[in-house]
């Protein structure tokens, strides 16, 4: 199933996923809001990504009493045209986990359950924001601008259970 | 408002309050942000022939209009103030995120003032801030007081500190953000340690608004594509600054010695070859796609840096080629919070002091016992650093020896020797802070490109002051040197702030403009006559070895030029901008 993961081994630490991120979601620069993000420890440079796995973690999805968090199915395209984003045109279909807002009551379970901490409470609307893969064009990785390689960059694991749209 | 948050914030010292005022948005109009803006504020907030080391003279803080988005390089901020160590005006860009964050907390800009009784810390998370007493932030490295921020204040907050140096107001002491960044030139560090403000540490989670988001990255997406990750911007990636080492040394201008020559024997031990043994990584500011900043190992010091400045001011200027002996002292001038160019170029004079028998420092050039101490001594101002603190000017006067300092303006001067680039002499005589080379660059082409003769003087006048125009406007965007861009692409970026096509002409204009009113502020200060250190013009200076060997600018000829330079701005004899000149360009100040 498709998602996003940052290389910590490739990522900068630029954050212009993140800013690319809340731009789209936001339509104004916030990256408080980002959906997902690089941790950069400042004296040893040493990087780590947080990024939603969709339905191969799907804890939200389970501990979510008001069945909110919804499985969709989405056909995802990389776009970039930077050096080493090789797989530029890429397509790939299957399912995203999306919050329905008029279900979710904001109880938070699923902000206690996320192992990578990318569900959150939106400080606006008091309803629970995650990463949608932007609808189908992941402007992270058209925003990852390592100039060598994909550091953000759309994954794809068959082992994951594919569960029925809902 | 779309790019800008229309709000300055104030902080008091002597009183511990805070207040937010409207950006004044007729004069971000005609200067933009960055270096333009922070001029036009300081020229209204500094009272005229304030002592820069009274309460009144500010430091501002100051950011662009592109801060906070996906626009590369644009995290730049710009810190500036009358310089205590010049008497005029004086910025100083450093990257890393806390600009971005500033914005995000709803400011474009904050005013520093007065001192405080004493030492603080100031906490900003949106529009909360909060003076707290130093405590046991007092006497802390740079990387030490981030990290205690962070983890007593916000795990999240960018923090601007000084070290030590600051607290003891050292003259090249420095700002600090992200551990490795500093806002290095022109005594800001020194200035703000005497303001008894100990660090800023700042989170901010609203928004940046630019209008239609989707239609902006759109946008982005295709400048980017085209004009970032091209073959003009990516040595910065893979090399980064360390590369120009060895070509400055080929080509004569690498200082060398306390300045004697400009080719370095040893360079092979710490040119880009030797850095990219040790290299463990890249690292990017803020939003930047160049990724510039390059990691190493040696010697069992591990972190960023050096940049080339400190490779020539650090190490061949001290005659040191011990890769791990320059990491370490580099290392120590980021944790303590120095410059690494005034203070490398101390210690060299040191050196050559104590070299020649006339007074005895205990530093020799190339020997690593003494050097490697110097940047402690100097911070604190023991032993030996009591005397090192005076600077290069007053050091060498002290000793009879006027001619061993090179600085303009009572600023040292970087790593780029005339003699072998001729068109430096008046980058350094003609800069608005004083010896420095980032506002107008002939190396690029008198050394690099060559596209330009080094060895002559003719047309220089021309290309620094075109140049000068061109990093003002630069440094207002605030783009980043490492951005190769063209007056085109900034235009192409200014069409969003402004909703309307912008032509190259008028970018031109506003640097134009920002440089005059960088002349009058000078002016109006009392600035020394643009000048360089009589060895790097004077006929019977030239280098005896390298290529540049036997090449001298002449001190006519240096000086011929400067008047050239005066006449092509419109400038009198004097250096002082025309009636003429000012209203044409819009400048809405006079002396």
């Amino acid at each position: 199933m498709p998602h996003v993961m940052i290389n910590s081994k490739k990522c900068t630490g630029c954050h212009m996923c993140e800013l690319a991120c809340s731009a789209l979601h936001e339509g104004a620069y916030r990256p408080s809001v980002a959906r997902l993000f690089a941790e950069v420890n400042p004296t040893t440079g040493a990087i780590k990504g947080h990024t939603c796995l969709q339905t191969g973690c799907a804890k939200c999805q389970e501990a979510c009493p008001a069945d909110a968090i919804v499985t969709k199915q989405i056909t995802v395209t990389v776009k970039g045209e930077f050096a080493g984003k090789e797989k530029h045109g890429d397509t790939v279909t299957g399912y995203v986990l999306v919050v329905d807002e008029e279900k979710c009551t904001n109880c938070g379970e699923c902000y206690d359950v996320c192992p990578t901490g990318v569900i959150h409470e939106h400080p606006d609307r008091e309803v629970a924001f995650k990463c949608d893969l932007c609808g189908g064009e992941p402007q992270c990785i058209a925003f990852c601008q390592n100039p060598h390689v994909l550091a953000v960059d759309l994954k794809v694991d068959k082992k994951d259970k594919e569960p029925a749209p809902a | 408002m779309d790019f800008y948050q229309g709000k300055v914030l104030r902080l008091d010292l002597s009183s511990h309050t805070s207040t937010v005022e409207p950006l004044d948005m007729e004069w971000a109009q005609q200067y933009i942000g960055g270096k333009g803006l922070l001029l036009r504020y300081l020229w209204e907030e500094a009272p005229p022939k304030v002592d820069p080391w009274a309460p009144e003279n500010p430091i501002i803080l100051m950011t662009g209009p592109f801060a906070g988005t996906n626009v590369t390089t644009s995290s730049r901020l710009v810190v500036g103030c009358k310089s205590p160590v010049t008497g005029i005006y004086t910025d100083s860009y450093v990257g890393g995120s806390f600009a971005p964050e500033i914005k995000f907390a709803g400011y474009d800009a904050v005013i520093i003032t007065g001192q405080a009784p004493e030492p603080v810390v100031v906490t900003i998370k949106d529009d909360v801030v909060s003076f707290l007493p130093v405590g046991p932030y007092k006497g802390m490295a740079t990387s030490e007081v981030e990290a205690a921020l962070r983890a007593d204040f916000d795990k999240d907050a960018k923090v601007l500190s000084i070290g030590p140096a600051g607290e003891k107001e050292i003259p090249w002491a420095c700002i600090s953000t992200d551990q490795y960044h500093k806002a290095g030139r022109g005594g800001h560090g020194a200035l703000m340690g005497r303001k008894g403000l100990k660090a800023i540490a700042v989170r901010g989670t609203g928004s940046v608004h630019v209008g239609d988001a989707k239609a902006f990255l759109a946008d982005l997406y295709r400048i980017h594509k085209d004009h970032i990750l091209t073959e003009d911007n990516l040595w910065a990636n893979e090399e980064g600054t360390p590369v120009l080492a060895q070509i400055m040394s080929d080509a004569g201008v690498l200082p060398t010695r306390n300045w004697s020559t400009g080719t370095f024997e040893a360079i092979e031990k710490i040119n880009s070859d030797a850095f990219q043994k040790v290299k463990t990584k890249n690292r990017a500011c803020y939003q930047c796609a160049i990724a510039c900043r390059q990691w190493h190992e040696a010697g069992g010091v591990a972190g960023e840096g050096p940049e080339y400045e400190t490779i020539a001011l650090c190490g061949s200027n001290c005659g040191v080629s011990d890769i791990a002996a320059l990491m370490k002292f580099n290392q120590a001038c980021d944790e303590l919070g120095m410059d690494t160019i005034s203070c490398g170029a101390v210690v060299a004079l040191a050196m050559d002091l104590t070299e020649k028998g006339i007074h005895d420092f205990g530093l020799r050039f190339g020997e690593i016992e003494g050097y490697l101490k110097a940047p402690e001594l100097i911070a604190s101002r023991e032993g030996i650093g009591a005397e090192l603190a005076l600077g290069t000017r007053a050091l060498a006067a002290k000793y009879g020896h006027p001619e061993l300092s090179f600085e303009v303006k009572n600023l040292e001067l970087p790593g780029y020797d005339p003699r072998g680039s001729f068109g430096m002499s008046l980058s350094y005589a003609t800069s608005d802070r004083g010896g420095c080379h980032m506002r107008s660059y002939p190396i690029a082409d008198e050394v690099m490109s060559g596209t330009l003769p080094p060895d002559t003087m003719e047309g220089k006048a021309k290309y620094n002051m075109d140049a000068q125009h061109y990093s003002s406007m630069k440094y207002t965007g605030i783009w980043c040197d490492f951005w190769a861009i063209d007056f085109d692409q900034m235009s192409q970026l200014m069409k969003h702030v402004w909703r309307r096509e912008v032509s190259e002409e008028e970018l031109t204009a506003v640097g134009e403009r920002i440089w005059n009113l960088g002349r009058l502020f000078n002016l109006r200060e009392g600035v020394e006559p643009d000048d360089l250190p009589l060895k790097l013009h004077a006929e019977e200076h030239a280098h005896t070895e390298g290529v540049s060997a036997g090449r001298a600018i002449g001190t006519e000829a240096f000086r011929a030029a400067t008047r050239e330079y005066y006449q092509l701005r419109g400038w009198d004899e004097n250096g002082v901008p025309g009636e003429e000149k000012l209203a044409e360009l819009g400048v809405d100040v006079r002396l």
